[in-house]
């Protein structure tokens, strides 16, 4: 496995790249952002360990030109800020995961195996509906080549009615698949969870059909190749 | 900041203030006030000193033409008197049936010099019906004085009215004492007139003045309109509604209006320059800790379990006293609102994603026009702290319901199905700058900036038992007015 650890303190990363070496990892350093995003761009990395603190360029831009050109490789964020507008930020830009300063290394470790774990077979059998793309095996989502950032309860639902796109579906329906036995059965909550989605997604792209449930098509114009 | 005293005071303001006693209450503290009282004074002055004016001047030119009258009469008699060589005097009779009937309120009388210095009546009109027209001690030296011109003044008659009387002292021929003649008219007319005239002229100066008044009261209220404007705009941006004084207005309060938002922009300045100092600062510390740490983690004995320890404390203080930093610039920052759902959102959809490999669940219910009056970012760190705490403890569950209950407050739930917390622990959890545990940085509650923000925006939290089984936290936060 290859992990890229791009951090600027000279202690630290000496410190890093030993324990991730003796963990098995093959370790390539990058001190700065620019360097960082020279290598992340060129090496087919399994894995990133991205501090946000970083001289040249920061590691949330680094990060979002990264996703801007189509690298999928997943990150992990270090960040010494703590504070929870860092990580946001970071997660917008297309982090996968965060560590705040200091940590254990044992931690890193752990959160890198799961990334890793949670990264691997994807190999997908997508589904499309227009400009909407649907990964089912990593559990993401994307709109226009934009990926979609949703709640595991928006995004079953998105699941569902693309698995049935063109069908009116029922709330009632739409209830019996999206929770599980316990949980407060209200088909109102329905209403909720597609009014976040079509704002997610765009509202033209679900149909509601008055007494019958709610359709899924592609936007007047869009290709079902898109 | 505490629980909104301002709104509170605002409102009792308000209270007392409404109806007359808005206008005109006690002058000191409202501008309204002093000017429509200063108007009011000001009108009210004009408005006596024209009335007295006024009735005087009528009062005075009535007595002018009783004045007339009476000289006329007084030339008559003068006209008529003859002097006897005896050296008494007579009066040819006056065909003025006034001066015949008796009491008729128009009489005459002559009167000479007596040797004490005073006057006597020695002829009088048949009005007079015997009576003397009343002569007052200080007439003859008056009469001296004014040189044969006409002396007025008023006194008592007959039947006890009231008379204007004229004497006039004149020197006859073949006489070497002067001789006093006198005319009285009864003034009950000129009065009654008088009296009329004034009651009419005061009614219309009233309600001039009520008039003039009601106007006043229309030109403060137009004129401080902008005053008022500007008052409640400022008002919605303390209580979050807005921003910044977005109207224009007068020349005159522009620059106030102006500096208003020079004042939040620099406050706004001020709280982002802190901000990024703690935030330095933190980098600045916590890099050189994370050193130590993994340096310690890879080595065995007593050294590295000391710098372990050690670093933990060090950065709990750290965290401790920038966290108070933070919030204490924080809570003075106004016009802020951070609308609930979308914090919300972004956080259950990046920790979904970080549990991601436990399937933790968050399920999140929060009106879309519910907002928090306070900061983005202290929000995050409540919530995505409280959240993040949920996620690691859930079995597979999170609730956040947020909801408002009026009074300018909303109260937001988090709760997990996991194993909650023992009553016991949850005060010491909320304890400021405690750890659950201690040894172990990160993995504290992480509730002390939690418990300090909240405090900071005058909010509250309880911990307790939540139905779906594990950790509930309510929440008290200030929720921004739509």
């Amino acid at each position: 496995m290859r992990v890229l650890l791009v951090e600027d303190d000279v202690d630290l990363s000496r410190q890093l790249r030993t324990a991730l070496s003796d963990a098995g990892y093959a370790v390539d350093h990058a001190a700065d952002g620019e360097e960082a995003h020279f290598l992340g761009d060129t090496e087919p990395y399994d894995v990133i360990v991205l501090d946000l603190g970083l001289p040249k360029i920061d590691g949330v831009s680094v990060l979002e030109r990264w996703r801007r050109e189509g690298r999928t490789t997943p990150v992990l964020i270090l960040t010494a800020r703590g504070a929870w507008s860092d990580k946001v930020s970071g997660f917008d830009a297309g982090a996968d995961d965060y560590l705040t300063k200091p940590f254990h290394t044992e931690e890193l470790l752990a959160r890198l195996r799961a990334l890793l774990r949670r990264s691997a077979g994807i190999a997908s059998a997508t589904l499309t509906c227009g400009g909407l793309r649907l990964d089912p095996r990593a559990a993401r989502a994307s709109v226009n080549g934009e990926p979609l950032r949703l709640t595991s309860l928006e995004y079953r639902l998105l699941h569902y009615l693309m698995m049935h796109q063109g069908r009116v579906i029922s709330r009632t329906e739409l209830v019996e698949h999206l929770y599980d036995q316990d949980f407060d059965r209200d088909s109102n909550t329905i209403e909720v969870f597609v009014g976040r989605l079509r704002k997610k997604i765009g509202a033209e792209r679900i149909e509601t059909v008055r007494g019958l449930g709610y359709r899924l098509t592609p936007l007047a114009g869009e290709s079902e190749a898109a | 900041m505490t629980a909104d005293p301002g709104g509170a005071s605002d409102t009792q303001a308000g209270a007392r203030s409404r109806g007359w006693g808005r206008w005109f209450g006690r002058p000191g503290r409202s501008l309204t006030r002093r000017l429509i009282w200063l108007a009011s004074i000001w009108i009210v002055l004009a408005l006596l000193a024209t009335g007295w004016t006024l009735t005087s001047q009528y009062e005075e030119s009535s007595l002018r033409r009783l004045g007339a009258v009476l000289s006329d009469t007084i030339d008559e008699v003068v006209l008529a008197t003859n002097t006897v060589p005896d050296g008494s005097l007579t009066v040819a009779e006056i065909r003025d049936h006034e001066t015949l009937r008796p009491l008729s309120g128009k009489y005459w009388a002559v009167a000479v010099p007596t040797a004490d210095g005073r006057l006597r009546i020695v002829v009088r009109s048949p009005s007079l019906a015997g009576e003397d027209l009343v002569i007052p001690r200080e007439l003859p030296d008056r009469l001296r004085a004014a040189r044969g011109e006409t002396i007025s003044y008023n006194a008592w008659g007959p039947l006890q009215k009231r008379l204007r009387v004229a004497a006039s002292m004149k020197q006859l021929p073949g006489r070497t004492e002067p001789v006093v003649f006198m005319a009285g008219l009864d003034r009950s007319t000129v009065d009654a007139d008088t009296q009329q005239f004034a009651t009419f002229t005061w009614a219309a100066l009233l309600i001039l003045g009520l008039g003039l008044v009601v106007a006043v009261l229309l030109q403060v209220q137009i004129g401080l309109r902008p005053l008022y404007s500007l008052r409640n705009e400022i008002a919605d941006v303390r209580k979050g509604r807005s921003a910044r004084i977005a109207r224009s207005y007068p020349l005159e309060i522009q620059p106030l209006a102006e500096q208003v938002n020079r004042l939040l922009d620099h406050n706004q300045e001020t709280v982002e320059r802190q901000r990024t100092h703690v935030g330095n600062l933190a980098h600045a510390l916590k890099t050189p800790l994370s050193v130590m740490l993994a340096e310690a983690d890879v080595q065995q004995g007593p050294l590295p379990d000391i710098v372990r320890k050690q670093t933990a404390i060090m950065q709990a203080q750290v965290d401790h006293h920038l966290r108070r930093a933070r919030a204490a610039a924080r809570a003075q920052m106004l016009g802020e609102r951070t609308p609930i759902a979308e914090v919300v959102d972004e956080l259950a959809v990046m920790l979904e994603r970080v549990f991601e490999s436990r399937g933790v669940e968050i399920d999140w219910r929060a009106p879309d026009d519910l907002a928090f009056r306070g900061e983005r970012q202290d929000l995050q760190e409540i919530l995505g702290n409280l959240m993040e705490n949920a996620c690691k403890w859930a079995k597979r569950r999170v609730r956040v319901s947020a909801g408002a209950t009026g009074l300018g407050q909303m109260i937001v739930v988090v709760e997990d199905d996991g194993p909650g917390l023992p009553e016991a622990q949850r005060e010491a959890a909320l304890q400021r700058g405690m750890r659950m545990d201690e040894t172990t940085p990160g993995s504290g509650l992480g509730l002390s900036i939690v418990v300090e923000l909240i405090r900071a925006y005058g909010g509250r939290i309880t911990l307790g038992d939540s139905e779906m089984g594990g950790l509930k936290a309510m929440l008290e936060l200030p929720a921004a007015e739509a």
